[in-house]
């Protein structure tokens, strides 16, 4: 289970930081992680996904990537899983995260620019 | 789903995928009542079939699927515990409006979990969109609007602590 948002200060922060996304959306192009909130997704732990996303993107200094949500992508038995998209449009798509997943897909894709093949959806 | 919360996070996000730019969520506990019912309403652009087919688990508004669980699984739940769920056009923004309610103090009644955590993942990734929280514990109301939210957040986690 992720650790809950306690304080105002927390949920501002995370609201400050989407808010500044929203003005890099209307700019340039961007990273984006995308997690996906379907039934499926929500009952397989997207919440906590999100907030392990929200967590690892603050902890290592990423402003380059807006985090969003969205519903099924219809790969329900991969969830919950996110989709990183890349300035020049490539996608990645994760399955089967947890929290764990989720730091290292930040370290190594969002930081270190290679991402982890381990953890790709094979199509 | 193993709580209210999880469901009101699932019902938020059929109002963000159908384009709302106003959702409010409403959360009344009656002890006297026995109650507990959980409502959201938007200013989307409401239901596109008659509510009973909106309820039916083989329906979806999404081209790529061909069931829509989330709400029949709501409707389950709350039936479980002696309430219902009914799925209607919102009189005050206009879109769609779903409000489940159950016996507060059923044995076979969700815990209503983490409330706060689904409302801060959405306020959080979607942050064009106007979120307001109406709370009302046996009598006592109180309610977040926008901007608001995040400083009144603890409100929310107070709320949510002070029941089963």
């Amino acid at each position: 289970m992720a650790d809950r948002i306690t304080s105002p200060e927390q949920l501002k922060a995370l609201a400050q930081k989407a808010k500044s996304d929203i003005d890099l959306r209307e700019g340039r192009k961007e990273t984006q992680v995308t997690v996906h909130m379907g039934t499926c997704g929500i009952a397989a732990g997207a919440r906590e996904i999100v907030a392990a996303f929200m967590t690892e993107l603050s902890a290592n200094g990423v402003s380059s990537a807006s985090l969003h949500q969205s519903g099924c992508a219809g790969l329900c038995e991969e969830e919950p899983m996110a989709t990183i998209t890349t300035a020049d449009g490539t996608l990645y798509r994760y399955g089967l995260l947890d929290k764990s997943k989720v730091h290292t897909i930040v370290v190594n894709h969002l930081v270190g620019g290679t991402p982890v093949d381990a953890y790709l959806i094979k199509t | 789903m193993h709580d209210l919360s999880l469901y009101l996070l699932d019902i938020l996000e059929n109002s963000v995928r159908a384009g709302a730019t106003v959702i409010t969520t409403t959360i009344v506990a009656d002890r006297a009542a026995d109650e507990l019912s959980l409502a959201v309403e938007d200013d989307g652009p409401g239901l596109p079939v008659e509510p009973e087919q909106a309820l039916d688990p083989f329906f979806t508004t999404k081209a790529n699927k061909k069931t829509g669980l989330g709400l029949s699984l709501f409707r389950q739940a709350a039936e479980a515990a002696g309430g219902g769920l009914s799925v209607g056009r919102s009189q005050e923004l206009g879109g769609v409006a779903v409000r489940a309610w159950m016996r507060l103090g059923d044995v076979d009644r969700p815990p209503l979990g983490d409330v706060a955590a689904s409302i801060a993942t959405m306020f959080a990734t979607n942050p064009e969109i106007e979120f307001r929280v109406d709370l009302d514990q046996d009598g006592t109301r109180t309610s977040l609007c926008g901007p608001d939210i995040p400083a009144r957040f603890s409100e929310l986690t107070a709320f949510q602590e002070a029941l089963p």
